[in-house]
């Protein structure tokens, strides 16, 4: 199996260790354009699509593999394998964060540290938690996702009207950004927003950084500090942005956070 | 002047009254401009919206794809067009919306642009396709599980098939063995008894001769009643070989031979029509000295056992009447049935296979056998043969 082309891998960067990218449900990889070039001089940087998701090999989406998470962790648990040299820390937006807890728990020491960005654990509400959403909300977003795919061909993003001032780009992304089977798409909804990884990531000791939104709907503040809570070496971050893609509107105060800690990592390391 | 178009509408004008929502944002969602049209279709005047995010407008299903798609969107791209967002009226009701989206920067940052557009028909229709989708699918889904179930069953009946093909030819082979194995010494016994009654015998070796000799036929039917048994039961059916035969005299010579066989039993045989049948002769025979032996057994040989032949155009009929006790009604449903006998006297007649051969040969020919029993007429048993040609 080639994972290069399974996994739409790219390799740029160079550095003692590697700092993959996993990106969250909805997008592909072109979403960390924003933040990768920051680190390219000092990290070897793996990007990559999740199996179902932008330019992965659609061929390779297996529906049992891919019903929990743990199918992604596997693949991702390969990526680390065959890409990654030195220390290996993932950078992991929403529901990619989960998956590198997952992987961690499978194969500890794989993962020497997280960046979670805008992560959560459980997304649906209980007695003695509090996500931010009811069960009947994530059958609202299926429903919603259901009629936006209504018009699309299996295979085709909607119509995207030019990009003024980046016709380049905006014609780029309209083949591969947000460009998802609709099927898979209801599925990684489904497998994301049902997804339960409380259990995974209390007591997690590898080093985290948590890098949380100070207005996010997806994962609000009450989710970060319960994460932060469970997660005995983690740093919490606040950053100053309103939505669930930080590393996309407020770039910069990412890097920064993310610097600090690495930087710390760094120093810890050489003691 | 007067012959110019009438001036359009002022550019406020246009904006407020434009025939689809306008609304302007912040790149955060912070509502800052949103003319008439929007506010008359959401519920809410400009004031009460202006400094609210748009997402907060939208249902919950639709604030996750705005953070998951559309906001991406709008930032890597710089617009989105057609999507389709639910929006929750100041009522409460959802207004379906079509949103187009441009992302424009100037000197004071960049904002959101959107137009908006209510497409509650079209919504309807593509709800009913949605859901005829569903159904579609469902049934699609329903189709497969059958088809899976069906193979399965398909396999399973062939494997049965198999092993009913390997049972029916193991029986077949013991039957060819069995047949041989044991009528040979019983025709041996026989020609011994035929010879030894040419000796001078006294009056009680001569009687005793024939008990030999008659306890050897009855030995004889009894393993030919089995193998056919058998081979109706296990194997592929009685085989039949029919031919033309002139039917009243096959029956008439049938009578005769079973005369012979019961004495005490007065046979009579009558004819309907005439003409040839297409049957096997020997198991005809075979039907009429079952039926007949029945009779005997079951009738009042005090009156006449009646034989009946009819050719008629499309059917040729035996049958067999007697008069005496009726079969119980509670017999009826099993008569035909293999070890089914009419009384519980041990000494009536040997195991119950007669009338189960009897259907079993009118069924090979593709016929079939009824009884009719009542005290007016008697009991008949009635055989049908049709008159195929090959």
């Amino acid at each position: 199996m080639n994972l290069r082309y399974r996994n739409n891998i790219k390799v740029m960067g160079e550095g003692p260790s590697t700092l993959i990218f996993s990106h969250g449900f909805g997008c592909d990889q072109s979403m960390w354009r924003y933040l990768v070039d920051h680190f390219t001089s000092r990290f070897k940087i793996v990007l990559y699509d999740l199996v179902g998701s932008g330019q992965s090999d659609i061929g390779a989406y297996d529906r049992e593999k891919y019903s929990s998470l743990m199918g992604y962790a596997h693949d991702l648990g390969e990526i680390v394998d065959h890409f990654a040299t030195g220390e290996v820390i993932l950078v992991g937006h929403s529901v990619s964060a989960m998956i590198g807890v997952l992987l961690d728990r499978l194969c500890p020491g794989k993962i020497a540290a997280h960046v979670m960005i805008g992560p959560s654990p459980c997304y649906i509400d209980s007695d003695d938690y509090v996500g931010g959403f009811k069960l009947e909300d994530i059958q609202s977003l299926l429903d919603t996702l259901d009629s936006n795919y209504l018009g699309w061909s299996s295979n085709m993003a909607p119509v995207i009207m030019g990009a003024p001032g980046q016709p380049a780009l905006g014609e780029e992304l309209t083949n591969s950004f947000c460009r998802t089977d609709p099927e898979i798409a209801k599925q990684f909804a489904r497998v994301t927003f049902m997804s339960d990884n409380r259990k995974d990531v209390a007591g997690l000791v590898t080093p985290t950084l948590i890098l949380q939104s100070t207005d996010d709907f997806i994962a609000p503040i009450a989710v970060g500090e319960y994460l932060h809570a469970v997660l005995p070496n983690s740093t919490l971050s606040l950053v100053a942005n309103v939505g669930h893609c930080p590393h996309m509107s407020a770039p910069s105060a990412c890097s920064e956070a993310m610097d600090s800690f690495l930087t710390l990592r760094a120093g810890a390391d050489v003691d | 002047m007067s012959t110019d178009a009438p001036p359009g509408p002022d550019s406020q004008t246009l904006f407020e009254g434009a025939p689809c929502g306008l609304v302007v944002t912040q790149e955060d969602g912070t509502i800052l401009l949103a003319n008439l049209t929007f506010c008359c279709w959401i519920g809410f005047d400009a004031c009460s919206l202006i400094g609210r995010r748009f997402q907060d407008l939208l249902t919950i299903g639709g604030r996750i794809f705005h953070q998951t798609h559309w906001a991406p969107l709008m930032r890597m791209q710089g617009s989105v067009a057609e999507v389709k967002l639910d929006l929750v009226h100041k009522d409460k009701h959802c207004v379906t919306m079509l949103l187009n989206g441009v992302r424009r920067e100037n000197a004071d940052g960049a904002f959101f642009e959107l137009a908006l557009f209510t497409i509650s028909d079209r919504d309807k229709y593509e709800r009913e396709l949605l859901s005829s989708r569903k159904v579609a699918e469902g049934l699609l889904h329903e189709k497969t599980v059958a088809e899976t179930a069906l193979q399965l069953a398909q396999s399973e009946l062939k494997i049965a098939y198999e092993k009913a093909e390997r049972r029916a030819s193991f029986a077949e082979q013991m039957v060819a063995i069995v047949s041989h194995d044991l009528k040979t010494p019983l025709t041996a016994i026989k020609m011994a008894s035929d010879m030894l009654t040419r000796d001078e015998l006294s009056a009680k070796q001569f009687k005793m001769l024939g008990h030999i000799s008659q306890s050897a036929g009855r030995a004889e039917r009894m393993i030919a009643d089995l193998l056919d048994f058998t081979l109706a039961r296990v194997g592929r059916g009685i085989a039949v070989t029919p031919a033309p035969v002139d039917l009243h005299t096959l029956v008439s010579l049938s009578v005769d031979e079973l005369r012979v066989a019961f004495p005490a039993a007065n046979l009579q045989h009558q004819c309907n029509g005439s003409g040839i049948a297409y049957i096997d002769a020997d198991r005809v025979q075979q039907v009429i000295g079952n039926l007949v032996a029945n009779s005997v057994a079951y009738g009042d040989l005090k009156q006449p056992i009646i034989i009946t032949s009819s050719c008629e155009e499309h059917q040729t009929i035996v049958s067999v009447r007697n008069q005496g006790a009726i079969i119980p009604e509670s017999l009826m449903a099993t008569l035909f049935e293999p070890m089914i006998r009419g009384t519980n006297d041990r000494n009536a007649r040997s195991v119950g296979l007669g009338l189960f051969i009897v259907r079993e040969i009118a069924r090979s020919h593709g016929g079939n056998v009824t009884v009719r029993s009542n005290t007016e007429e008697g009991t008949t048993f009635e055989v049908f043969f049709p008159q195929i040609q090959s």
